[in-house]
């Protein structure tokens, strides 16, 4: 047995967490501040859309994710403070005036005939969006000083993977005739353009080096300024 | 997407079959249906008969009713889905706190489960999606413009009502040997309560300092609550068909007075019901002479 009073290292050789991160308190607690209000519309329109949904299977799914995403939006709610933001409303808001509009349109769809788009602005464009944007944040910032944001993307991410699956599963198999292909990639690349203009769920810089088309080339977003 | 989705836009395929809570109590399979197309005989007790499986019609009045869990599930889960779209997060009257909302989302994840456990229990007694039909009285509980008043009718009326519900087909379950639906019933009953118990809590919050608000929520809920007795079928008597569970409202927060309170509204709606049939049957018997 090794000599309990021998010294070791702090860190064990396989620990491999560094102290530099990416992101400043004030830019991780901005970021979080836009995760919560994406997840919160995100709840929001997954409980509206239960009820207009005739598929059973989907009204089911819906309702189970729905509160996947409020307890994202709780857990950043909670981090908010944490990252020096005593008044969580104040950071709740959204990227940019593009972001909103994707909502808008992602939104806007009621119709009991219009799953597919529904599931497709969904699952096929903000999930993705989002998994991408809580990779570079996990990817980016401090694994020391930043260990709770990652922990929390950690949980997150799970559950948006295993969302996206769902998601997914549920379009195929609701997606059966070639006009309901170009109907899902119509909306999609609809949705897809406004997230583009948008920049991602954080705006510009959601996934690194990004510039921000209205402040012309070369910009530096956001995430670049603060690291 | 517009907010407040009216009962008649619930979006469903096309094994459902939509009908009001009078021609759904009438199917000849519910113990209600089955005397008013016999006629005559046994005047029954004022709260209808406690559904057991010795029954001739037991196991049948026993689908019927595990068919209406299933499909006030769906309209359960709705309901909470609305309420997390309907209102925004805010201090106004008529928005709610951004904590009752993720409540609300969490409800509809548990309502979610519950709609998957009643297909499969369904699928377990024999009984097909559409094979009784539905009616929507619950989901209308859950139309009020007031989130408050939606609250109540949701969270201690409905809620409330899937408490008396649930514990009556696991008791079902423990007198005819059938450890599946028992098992079932027995979790749903332990989500219910939480959910009243959350009801319980945010109108006692939400209303601490503005009384007027709470009156109105409490007769709101009494106004529900009659409704939901179904004509006195679910009540406080030992025989009723469906058994006020006064130990489960208790962990959820209901005082014994607002049960007593609960019994005789039932008992008044029992009442109503068989004067109405009584002058039925006189009208009936005036022409026939």
């Amino acid at each position: 047995m090794a000599d309990p009073r021998a010294p070791r290292a702090p860190f064990a050789p396989w620990d491999r967490r560094e102290l530099p991160g990416r992101f400043s308190v004030e830019e991780s607690a901005k970021r979080v501040g836009h995760y919560k209000w994406i997840e919160m519309r995100l709840f929001e329109v997954l409980g509206g859309w239960v009820a207009t949904v005739p598929e059973l299977d989907v009204k089911m799914r819906l309702g189970t994710h729905c509160y996947h995403h409020a307890w994202h939006a709780e857990l950043w709610h909670k981090r908010l403070p944490e990252l020096r933001e005593m008044n969580p409303e104040r950071l709740t808001v959204p990227a940019n005036d593009e972001l909103v509009a994707f909502v808008d349109a992602m939104t806007e769809p009621e119709a009991p005939d219009r799953t597919i788009e529904k599931l497709t602005g969904v699952y096929r464009v903000l999930i993705p969006h989002k998994i991408a944007a809580y990779t570079f944040h996990l990817n980016n910032t401090s694994t020391i000083t930043d260990a709770p944001t990652i922990r929390s993307l950690k949980f997150a991410l799970a559950d948006e993977f295993e969302d996206w699956r769902d998601g997914e599963m549920m379009l195929q198999s609701l997606i059966t005739t070639p006009e309901e292909v170009e109907r899902a990639g119509a909306h999609q690349t609809r949705l897809a353009q406004l997230m583009l203009a948008a920049g991602g769920i954080a705006g510009h810089g959601s996934i690194g080096a990004d510039a921000d088309p209205a402040a012309g080339n070369g910009a530096a977003s956001t995430a670049e300024a603060a690291s | 997407m517009k907010r407040q989705l009216p009962v008649e836009e619930l979006a469903r395929d096309e094994r459902f079959v939509r009908v009001d809570t009078v021609e759904r109590l009438s199917d000849p399979r519910s113990p209600r249906g089955r005397r008013g197309r016999e006629g005559g005989g046994e005047k029954p007790p004022r709260g209808g008969r406690r559904i057991t499986p010795d029954m001739p019609h037991g196991p049948d009045a026993a689908r019927g009713m595990m068919h209406g869990i299933f499909v006030g599930e769906i309209q359960a889960l709705e309901g909470a889905g609305r309420t997390c779209w309907d209102f925004d997060a805010g201090p106004a009257d008529d928005q709610v706190p951004f904590e009752l909302k993720l409540d609300m989302a969490r409800q509809c994840w548990d309502e979610a489960r519950h709609v998957e456990i009643s297909c499969k229990l369904n699928e377990h007694m024999g009984t097909g999606i559409g094979e009784f039909s539905e009616s929507t009285i619950l989901y209308e509980a859950a139309c009020n413009p007031d989130p408050v008043l939606r609250l109540t009718g949701v969270n201690r009326a409905l809620e409330g009502l899937a408490i008396d519900v649930f514990n009556t087909m696991r008791e079902f379950g423990m007198a005819g040997g059938d450890p599946v639906l028992e098992f079932c019933e027995d979790w749903m009953l332990a989500d219910e309560v939480t959910h009243v118990k959350m009801g319980s809590d945010w109108l006692r919050r939400l209303t601490a300092k503005d009384p007027d608000r709470r009156t109105r929520a409490l007769e709101f809920q009494r106004v529900v609550d009659k409704l939901f007795s179904y004509g006195g079928l679910r009540g406080d008597d030992d025989d009723s068909l469906v058994r006020l569970a006064r130990r489960f409202r208790e962990l959820a927060g209901f005082e014994p007075d607002e049960l007593d309170e609960i019994g005789a509204l039932s008992r008044e709606a029992a009442d109503e019901r068989r004067a109405a049939m009584d002058r039925q049957r006189s009208r009936l018997a005036e022409r026939a002479s």
